[in-house]
């Protein structure tokens, strides 16, 4: 006889318009049975009462509609971004404010890795680095060969389209004032920084590093460790948008998923990037895989990639390009490909989500999407611009009428912001970035994301974001398009669900979904909209299981 | 990392828009007698079609044939791809790399000459003459195919033969004016383009040059690859644009050995390269850098100094469309270049930092 367990709250954040606010949820077989205050819950028969939540503030287990697994592989090398972040393993790292504490901080490593034994020129390697908060101050190798003359150093950006080397690096990788190509920072006299841009001026450190900073991200072990990342954000559902469903991949997510004490509900999106597997094997795969899901392990997405990065000038835009005159970007796929796949993946019946940047490439989803339609009506399909950063209120229109998605790359705002409105779009499109109020006008249905680990796994934050339109020098950038803290909250849950085609089973506290919760120790309906970002999380609960978070003490 | 030294592996990229030609031209050159063990970098590993006769093993990535080529999928990541064919043992001589239709080739090729394990041999780029035009004139297309064709070293065009006559001519214009210093192949009919394969990736040595263009060229005056000023000659200007019999496409001349060069002036060369060379390298003495390799390839080039452990000078091997090589002006320009300094002693042209690398600093 299945037993029931209710949980007592200060309040519970309900996401249910028609219930907004409880006090207590009762959960049976790890789903919800009821919804109230006590009275309510004894309807159903005996049950136990927990109170451990009594002080706090639950609200449905967050929602991260657009991240990778590989957040959980990067921690097993040094953090040295400039904001604090909780690793998996409970220990909080501080954030590296100056270059110098970046250097202190790979001096130690440095140290660690002596002490341990190391090979003297075994690398270093670090990430996270994001230079814009540093002003116009670039980091050089006069400030990585302060770690080591000897070991190589290797920082990786957060945006993982750049890094910055010591001497030592460029000499055992053969980087020489000589090589003259695109992507190499250089001094005035000629000589490089230490800073290398983009695939070809970072291809010989990948090589003399083994390519280490890829392979992360598909192990148990690593897996883990997304899992506890998520755990600290108060996620209990979460995306991997790049994923070859090969056997290798399955059989770890298939384990690690059927663990009890798993702390987050996976799901993967099959990415068609490899010229191995052609449009009859993929969606092959994808049945196969359908199958072979459980209740943390959902299969049945496609993520295709249309073009680049705004920041690293290859999302393709319209006119007027971009504002410094850069050259247009890149198409991943020609058009007319892109058009073949998504209308044979949704010929097939599944959920294509659009990595579509620039707004030519939003212009090309749209009609992609509006000729599988027009061939193949749907109903209910689901079709989801993921990033999407530029569209417009045409665009936005567009999508409502054509009954697709948006998860919105909010987080934008706060760190490529400035970098946006100076050198990308321009103030006119800066201003409407990741223009969270217009979807809202336009009923389009919005999820907003992290890309972690691009930008940090934390719902919160990218509701902040969405809400206060922040940039990190403290600018607004676009008041018009600020939501309300309400509709950000429901993005980062329902919102989130619905893209994920969970929404019956996840996103709101409700009878007949997964007790999934996340334990809040404020109530982020109620605090100052600049505060969101900034409302603790205590803990997570799935499937009806507590689960303590990882902090390094529970862990000891 | 292995400790010894290997010669760098001179690496192509295939380029161009889809339907342009590249899977047919590889799978073309997969079928070569191999004078270099190749490996073949490919998108669609499906695609590639081959004489079964030929392959030795294969699986889902893979295949190794008889004639030493092997030809895999570059899969999700290219970077990985190629790091697994460095490190492979033995490892290829040559690699080619077959760009995305939507690729920019030359961006691919800047690989070649930031790593030092790799050299570039250039860049192909294919069109295809009955839809490059329209592809030009595409609002969503134009700067992705601009930006391909410009990238190449040599551009192959294919089916010219679809095209009426006045639309190969108003195509020829088109490409005269969009790339007015870009060598140009048109491609004839069902030609197999095997032989420029190897060309292509068999300039290695003087010898082997030398050899190519007593072998191909045919009109019978005497060869004397070790003189003085090789021996580029023409049959007469080959006008752009008609079809040119493969087994005499192209045309290479030889810059003896001996000679100390001035960096400087080297340098100066790279940026100026007389209209015509395809491709230039070779092993050289120089007055700054010691003995450097100075390679060249459609636009730009550049000059190293010699791995260590490489210690002989070859002269240069320059090859270009057979009746546009500028053998006169690269007597000329070379012969401006030897260095003027009566002494060994060399200004340094690198400043020494806190210098723990392993390689010296040529002297």
């Amino acid at each position: 006889m299945s037993t029931i367990t209710v949980f007592q709250a200060r309040k519970i954040l309900t996401m249910n318009p028609a219930q907004p606010e409880a006090t207590h949820v009762a959960v049976r077989e790890g789903r919800i049975l009821a919804v109230g205050d006590l009275a309510r819950m004894a309807t159903w028969g005996e049950y136990t009462l927990d109170t451990r939540y009594a002080d706090a503030v639950l609200m449905p287990g967050l929602v991260e509609g657009h991240s990778h697994l590989m957040a959980g592989g990067l921690w097993q090398f040094s953090y040295c971004g400039f904001h604090a972040r909780t690793a998996p393993d409970g220990r909080v790292w501080p954030g590296c404010r100056s270059f110098d504490e970046v250097v202190e901080r790979l001096v130690a490593q440095d140290a660690q890795m002596s002490a341990a034994g190391a090979e003297p020129t075994a690398p270093l390697l670090a990430w996270g680095f994001d230079p814009i908060f540093f002003g116009t101050e670039r980091m050089t190798v006069h400030h990585l060969d302060r770690v080591s003359l000897r070991r190589p150093v290797v920082v990786l950006h957060a945006s993982q389209h750049l890094m910055n080397v010591n001497s030592a690096a460029l000499a055992a990788a053969g980087i020489t004032r000589d090589t003259d190509i695109e992507g190499i920072a250089r001094f005035d006299d000629g000589e490089p920084s230490g800073e290398l841009q983009e695939f070809a001026a970072m291809f010989p450190i990948t090589r003399l590093v083994g390519n280490v900073f890829r392979i992360t991200g598909a192990s148990p072990a690593a897996l883990r460790n997304f899992g506890r990342i998520a755990q600290l954000a108060g996620v209990t559902t979460a995306t991997d948008l790049v994923n070859d469903l090969s056997d290798h991949n399955h059989a770890g997510l298939s384990e690690v998923t059927a663990e009890a004490d798993f702390p987050v509900r996976l799901v993967p999106a099959f990415v068609s990037m490899d010229g191995s597997l052609n449009l009859d094997q993929s969606v092959a795969r994808l049945r196969e895989r359908q199958a072979q899901g459980n209740d943390k392990l959902h299969y049945g997405l496609v993520k295709l990639v249309a073009d680049g990065s705004i920041q690293g000038f290859t999302a393709r835009l319209r006119w007027p390009g971009y504002h410094n005159g850069a050259p247009n970007g890149i198409w991943i796929h020609a058009p007319a490909v892109l058009k073949s796949m998504v209308e044979r993946f949704h010929r097939e019946g599944f959920g294509i989500h659009i990595h579509t940047n620039g707004d030519e490439a939003t212009e090309l989803a749209l009609d992609a999407v509006q000729a599988a339609l027009e061939a193949h009506p749907r109903a209910d399909h689901r079709h989801t611009l993921q990033h999407c950063q530029m569209a417009n209120d045409a665009q936005f229109h567009r999508m409502a009428r054509l009954g697709m998605c948006v998860n919105l790359f909010a987080n934008h705002i706060y760190y490529w912001g400035e970098a946006h409105l100076a050198q990308t779009m321009g103030p006119d499109r800066a201003m409407r970035m990741d223009a969270c109020a217009n979807a809202l006008r336009r009923q389009v249905p919005l999820a907003i994301h992290s890309d972690a680990p691009i930008t940090p796994l934390a719902p919160l934050f990218t509701a902040w974001c969405a809400v206060n339109r922040l940039t990190s020098a403290g600018r607004v950038l676009g008041e018009s398009e600020c939501i309300a803290v309400a509709d950000a909250l429901y993005a980062i849950t329902m919102g989130a669900a619905f893209t994920l085609r969970m929404d019956d089973r996840i996103g709101s506290i409700e009878i007949g979904k997964f007790a999934d919760f996340c334990v809040l120790g404020d109530d982020p309906s109620t605090v100052a909209p600049e505060a969101l970002k900034d409302v603790p999380v205590l803990g997570t609960v799935i499937g009806g299981r507590p689960l303590p978070l990882p902090t390094a003490a529970a862990l000891a | 990392m292995s400790g010894a030294v290997l010669a760098p592996i001179g690496v192509t990229v295939i380029g161009g828009f889809l339907g342009a030609g590249k899977t047919t031209l590889l799978n073309q050159w997969l079928a070569q007698p191999q004078a270099r063990r190749l490996a073949v970098l490919v998108n669609d590993f499906g695609a590639v079609n081959v004489d079964q006769a030929l392959v030795l093993s294969q699986d889902a990535r893979s295949l190794a044939l008889s004639n030493g080529c092997v030809c895999c999928s570059i899969g999700d990541d290219l970077g990985t791809a190629l790091i697994g064919l460095i490190e492979s043992d033995p490892p290829p001589e040559r690699i080619v790399i077959e760009a995305s239709g939507v690729a920019d080739p030359g961006r691919i090729a800047q690989v070649a000459l930031a790593d030092p394990a790799l050299r570039l041999d250039g860049v192909l780029v294919l069109a295809d003459a009955s839809a490059v035009g329209e592809q030009l004139d595409d609002p969503l297309l134009h700067d992705t195919v601009l930006r391909q064709l410009r990238a190449a070293d040599l551009l192959l065009l294919n089916r010219a033969e679809d095209l009426p006559a006045h639309g190969r001519s108003a195509l020829h214009r088109r490409l005269d004016d969009l790339l007015p210093h870009t060598p140009m192949l048109v491609v004839s009919p069902g030609a197999d383009t095997g032989a420029l394969a190897s060309t292509w990736l068999g300039q290695g040595g003087v010898h082997a040059a030398a050899r190519h263009a007593e072998s191909s060229c045919g009109c019978g005056h005497d060869d004397e690859p070790t003189s003085g000023h090789g021996h580029g000659h023409s049959h007469g200007p080959a006008s752009r644009g008609e079809p040119v019999d493969h087994r005499e496409v192209f045309e290479t001349w030889h810059r003896p050995p001996g000679a100390v060069y001035s960096v400087a002036a080297l340098r100066a060369l790279l940026r100026q390269m007389p209209a015509g060379v395809v491709r230039l390298k070779g092993l050289i003495a120089t007055d700054a850098l010691g003995l450097a390799e100075l390679q060249f390839a459609g636009r730009r080039g550049s000059l190293r100094p010699a791995q260590p452990g490489v210690t002989t000078d070859t002269g240069l091997v320059v090859i270009g469309l057979r009746g546009q090589l500028p053998a006169a002006a690269l007597a000329e320009a070379l012969s401006q270049a030897e260095s003027t300094m009566t002494d060994g002693a060399a200004p340094a042209t690198r400043t020494t930092t806190a210098n723990t690398g392993s390689q010296a600093v040529a002297g």
